[in-house]
Parts: C-alpha cells; structure tokens; sequence
C-alpha cells in the first residue's frame, strides 16, 4: 500500500520533470523519391534518411540559414539530420533534382 | 644564331599572348573576395568536418533576377574552412546545431559566367556559359585540378542555371 502511494506521488513528478521526448521521422528514398514529400516536426526532432533505393542518394539543403550536405548516401546507408533550428527549408538529393522534401520545423 | 633564337623565342611568346585561354585559366582568384563579395550562404559537410561560405560578387547580385538565367559577369565562390573540432576530433556544433567553423581556409572554388563560354563543350558536358576554377588559400591555382566533377554535378541543377544555392535563394536575397 505504501509502495503504491510512492508510486502515485512519483508519476506526476517525473511527467513534469522530464520533458517531452523528441520524435524521429523517417523518410525512404526507394524509386528516386523521397517518401513522405513533406514533413511537420518540433524543434529537436530528428528526421532518419534511409536509402531503400538501389542507387546512390544524398540529403542537401540548400537553403539560407539552414544549409548542410550530408554527402553521398550510398544504398544501404542512413543519415540523420538533427532539427535543432525552428523554420521552413527544402532537403534536395544532389544527385536526383526531382527528389525534394518540405520541412517545417515549429517550436 | 643568337637572333635566331631570340627570334624564336618572340614569336613564341607572341603565340601565347594571342592564344585563348581554356577553361579554368579563364577564371581568376577573387582577390578579396572576403570583404568585396556578399556572402549570401553557408553549407555545414560534417562528412567532411568543414564549413563551405558562399559568396557572390555584388554587381552581378545587383543585375541578377529572380526566376532568371544568372548574369553575364557573375562569380560565385565556395569557400572551404575546416571546423572547429574537440578534443575526440568531433566537429563542435552551435546552439542550433551548426557546425563552428575555424578561419583556416581548405580550398577555394570559383564559377563564373560570361557571354560565349563553354561553347568548346559538348552538349552532355556543358554547364551553359559557367567556367569552373580551383584555388589553394593563398590564390595559386591547384596542382592537378580536375573539373569533371564540377561539370557532372551541376549539370544536375541545369533548371536553375546550374547552381546549387544561388539560385534557388535569389528571391529572398533580394528581399
């Protein structure tokens, strides 16, 4: 009965304590296309790029204030790509023009 | 003799002079390029541990439109600094997760765009009228450059002029 009641009193205060996990999401690039083709995700989330494809891939973002090129993403391969700046920009593959993925990171 | 090989050696110099230059020599180091340019980008390569700065020169910037070709003149450079690393080796990362990167330049890389270039080119090669060019820090050009990568990759991007992050942002740069 005791023992319950510590665990009753610890439940709130550690859903207080610690805050809100960040989330992952993860996008495929199978058929030369990025999979999902746009993203909604929370500051500190982390998006997980897993080429499925049978061709080599690339995670590029060429826009001002979040630009980064993860580099050569061959099949097999996983890159992640940490949100850690609130905003809108376009990941591109280098490689492919056409495959392209809309992020809007809110806070 | 002697005026002979004088003779020899002035006609030479003569047919270097007045012989065109070829790819890459057509472009020239930026000098100054930190202050006179703006810089409009800044690609973080953690694969590689090094930041790229992108600059543009202004006049072209002030000419250029958003949604068109770049124009004749413009020179856009990407600058590679190496990042600043820990004491693991692992490249040190701001507030909003960007890598910081140190003053010490890697390599500099230059494409310019002028009215007639790349016309030697075939058409699977040509980046339209860009020219490419490979610099060591102190301005000397790189030993042994190639350029067929710079050719292949942004023959990729050949619906927006064959830039990376130029185009593609010139409509909020000009906001």
């Amino acid at each position: 009965m005791k023992r319950a009641f510590l665990a009753f009193l610890a439940g709130p205060t550690l859903l207080w304590a610690v805050p809100a996990l960040a989330g992952e999401h993860v996008v495929r690039m199978a058929g030369m296309a990025y999979a999902p083709a746009a993203i909604g995700a929370k500051l500190g989330d982390t998006i997980r790029f897993v080429n499925d494809d049978g061709t080599a891939h690339n995670v590029f973002v060429p826009t001002v204030g979040f630009g980064v090129d993860l580099g050569k993403q061959d099949p097999g391969k996983e890159a992640t790509l940490v949100l850690a700046k609130a905003g809108r920009f376009e990941v591109e593959c280098v490689f492919h023009p056409d495959m392209r993925i809309a992020v809007a990171v809110s806070r | 003799m002697r005026l002979g090989t004088s003779l020899a050696a002035g006609l030479a110099a003569l047919a270097f002079a007045g012989a065109a230059l070829a790819g890459a020599e057509k472009v020239g180091y930026p000098a100054g390029y930190q202050t006179k340019f703006r810089l409009y980008n800044v690609i973080d390569r953690p694969d590689r541990k090094i930041v790229r700065f992108m600059y543009m020169n202004p006049e072209a910037f002030e000419k250029a439109k958003a949604g068109e070709p770049a124009p004749h003149g413009m020179v856009l450079v990407m600058e590679d600094r190496k990042a600043k690393t820990d004491a693991s080796g692992k490249a040190v990362t701001d507030a909003e997760g960007r890598i910081v990167a140190t003053d010490e330049v890697a390599n500099v890389f230059v494409m310019r765009k002028e009215a007639g270039w790349g016309a030697e080119y075939p058409p699977e090669k040509r980046n339209g009228e860009w020219e490419y060019a490979w610099f060591t820090p102190d301005g000397a050009r790189k030993a042994d450059a190639r350029f067929d990568g710079c050719f292949s990759c942004h023959k990729a991007r050949a619906e927006r002029d064959f830039t990376f992050t130029f185009a593609v942002n010139l409509g909020e740069l000009k906001k």
